[in-house]
C-alpha cells in the first residue's frame, strides 16, 4: 500500500467525533469495553481501533512513540502521514505511547507521570491486546465504576500488572492506559483501582 | 455540507486539542486541566467555555438540550442551540429525558441524569480559591499539596458571621476525596446532584481556560464541618404552578405591591408535573 492509498477517516470531522466519544466514555467508564471499528484499512500489525485513536487524539503536539514491533516503515509513513506526530525514539517525552503485550511495562515505566502542578501533562498509553474479554479477571473500583467492574485481557503479565497499580497509588499523577483490541477499546485511567485475584 | 462551517465549529486542530483535555479531565476528577480557549462567535458570559467542551463531543446522532437557569426558553439557551443546530445539525430537544448532551447554565435538571447523557456546565470562574488567593501559581500549588485550609476558614467565617454557611451558590465540593472544586454558580440545592450521578459531567470555562470533569458515579462531598452539616435550600411552599414539593424554586414578581409566586426553575420539569407525565 503506497502512502497515497492510505486513507484515514473517510468524513474526518464526523467520523473523529464518533470515535472521539467513544474513547470518551472509555475513559468515563474505566473496564467497560466500547466498539470501535473505523472504517479505513490500517497496515498490519497496527489494529484499526487503535489506529482510530491516535488519528483522533494525535497531531504535531503530540510526540508518538511506538515499539519495535509496530514500528515498521508502512505504520510509521501511515501514522505520520494522517497525524502529523513526531515520533520519538524515546519513551521519556512521548505524549502517547502505541505498544504491544510484550512493550507494555517498559512503555509504562517510563512514560512521563506528570507532575504535582500539571498531572494533565502525563501520557496516555494506547495498547493493543488480543482480546478484551479472555484472561484473569482482574476487578476495578474507582471513579466511573457503580461499584465493581470486571476487566480481562490476554498477554499482560504480573509484572505489568503491579506497575499499573503502582501507578494508581501515585494519583494524581500517572498515566492513562487505553486497550485497543480488533474491535473494540477500553481505557484504565490511573484514578482506578485495579484487583487481581489471588492478590491484596 | 452546506452551511459553510466546520462540523460544530471549531476545526480539527482545536477538537483535537480540547478532546486531549477531556480524557486527561476525566483521568484526574476535579483537577483543573488547562486549555488553549478559542474565540467564539458570542461574547464571554455567553458560556464559550461550555460550547468549546460541546462542540468537542457533538456527533451527528446528539440531541442536544441547553438551559440557562433552569429554562430552555431564554435568549442565551435559545443562540447556543441555534447555534449547533446550524453548524452540525444535530437535533434539540427540550425534554431533559430526550438529551444525550446537556448544557446547562448554572442548574442542574431536576430529573435523575441517566448513563447515556452528558452534563456541560458553563462556568465563569473556576478555581474555588480564587477570591482568596488571586494568584494562579499559589492557587496551583495548593491543589498539588492539597492545602485547602484557607477554604475552610472562608467557610468558617460565615459561620461567625451569620451563624450559618452563607454560601449558597458555586458551593465548594471535593471531587473523589482529592480536588476541591467549584461547581459553577448552580445553587448548592443543585450539589448533592453531583454526587455519584450516572452521567458523565464535564465543566468548561472559556474566558479562564479551564476544563474539567466529575465522572459517573464519583463522591462529590460539599464542604461543611461535623456541627455545621451541610444543607440545602428548602421553601415553605410548593410550586405555585406544579405543586412539586423538593424542586428549586424561583421567586416571580407578579405585580407592583410585592405579590410574588414560587415556580420551578427548572421549566422541562414543571411542565411534564403539570400535564401528568413522568418527569422521566
Ligand atoms: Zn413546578
Amino acid at each position: 500500500m503506497t502512502i497515497e492509498a492510505m486513507t484515514g477517516f473517510a468524513d474526518q470531522a464526523r467520523d473523529s467525533a464518533r470515535a472521539f466519544r467513544r474513547m470518551l466514555d472509555a475513559m468515563a467508564r474505566p473496564g467497560r469495553i466500547l466498539s470501535l471499528e473505523p472504517d479505513f484499512d490500517v497496515p498490519a500489525p497496527l489494529l484499526p481501533a487503535a489506529a482510530a485513536i491516535c488519528l483522533t487524539l494525535c497531531d504535531y503536539d503530540t510526540p508518538l512513540w511506538l515499539d519495535a514491533s509496530l514500528s515498521e516503515p508502512a505504520i510509521l509513513d501511515f501514522l505520520r502521514f494522517q497525524t502529523g506526530a513526531p515520533i520519538t525514539a524515546d519513551i521519556a517525552p512521548a505524549r502517547f505511547l502505541l505498544c504491544t503485550p510484550g512493550s507494555a511495562l517498559q512503555a509504562l515505566a517510563g512514560a512521563h507521570r506528570g507532575d504535582a502542578e500539571y498531572p494533565d501533562a502525563s501520557a496516555t498509553l494506547i495498547i493493543q491486546v488480543p482480546s478484551l474479554s479472555a484472561g484473569g479477571r482482574l476487578i476495578l473500583e474507582g471513579p466511573g465504576i457503580d461499584g465493581e467492574q470486571d476487566f480481562r485481557t490476554l498477554g499482560l503479565d504480573a509484572a505489568f500488572w503491579d506497575t499499573m497499580q503502582d501507578n494508581h497509588q501515585l494519583f494524581p499523577l500517572g498515566c492513562d492506559v487505553f486497550f485497543a483490541s480488533a474491535s473494540g477499546i477500553s481505557a484504565l485511567p490511573r484514578s482506578t483501582h485495579i484487583k487481581r485475584e489471588g492478590h491484596a | 455540507m452546506t452551511t459553510g462551517y466546520n462540523f460544530a465549529y471549531l476545526n480539527e486542530q482545536t477538537k483535537r486539542m480540547i478532546r486531549r483535555a477531556l480524557l486527561k479531565a476525566v483521568a484526574i476528577p476535579g483537577y483543573q486541566v488547562p486549555f488553549a480557549s478559542r474565540e467564539m462567535p458570542m461574547p464571554y458570559g455567553w458560556g464559550t467555555g461550555g460550547v468549546q467542551v460541546t462542540a468537542s463531543i457533538l456527533t451527528p446522532e446528539d440531541t442536544l438540550k441547553v438551559i440557562d437557569q433552569g429554562a430552555d426558553d431564554t435568549t442565551n439557551a435559545v443562540s447556543i442551540r441555534k447555534f449547533f443546530k446550524r453548524t452540525a445539525e444535530v437535533a434539540t430537544t427540550e425534554e431533559t429525558a430526550k438529551a444525550s448532551i446537556i448544557q446547562t447554565r448554572h442548574r442542574i435538571p431536576e430529573a435523575p441524569l441517566r448513563e447515556d447523557q452528558i452534563l456541560v456546565f458553563q462556568v465563569p470562574i473556576p478555581e474555588p480559591l480564587r477570591f482568596l488567593e488571586p494568584r494562579e501559581t499559589e492557587t496551583r500549588k495548593m491543589h498539588a499539596l492539597e492545602e485547602y485550609g484557607i477554604m475552610h476558614v472562608k467557610l468558617y467565617e460565615d459561620i461567625a458571621r451569620h451563624g450559618h454557611i452563607a454560601t449558597s451558590y458555586a458551593y465548594p465540593a471535593k471531587v473523589n476525596g482529592r480536588y476541591v472544586f467549584d461547581p459553577s454558580p448552580i445553587p448548592k440545592f443543585d450539589n448533592p446532584k453531583l454526587d455519584s450521578c450516572a452521567a458523565l459531567q464535564l465543566f468548561g470555562a472559556g474566558r479562564e481556560k479551564r476544563i474539567y470533569a466529575v465522572p459517573p458515579y464519583t463522591q462529590v462531598k460539599s464542604l461543611d464541618f461535623e456541627d455545621h452539616p451541610f444543607t440545602i435550600q428548602k421553601w415553605d411552599e410548593p410550586c405555585a404552578l406544579c405543586g412539586a414539593r423538593g424542586t428549586y424554586l424561583d421567586e416571580i414578581i407578579l405585580d407592583d405591591r410585592g405579590k410574588r409566586m414560587f415556580v420551578c426553575s427548572d421549566t422541562d420539569h414543571c411542565r411534564k408535573a403539570r400535564s401528568g407525565e413522568e418527569a422521566a
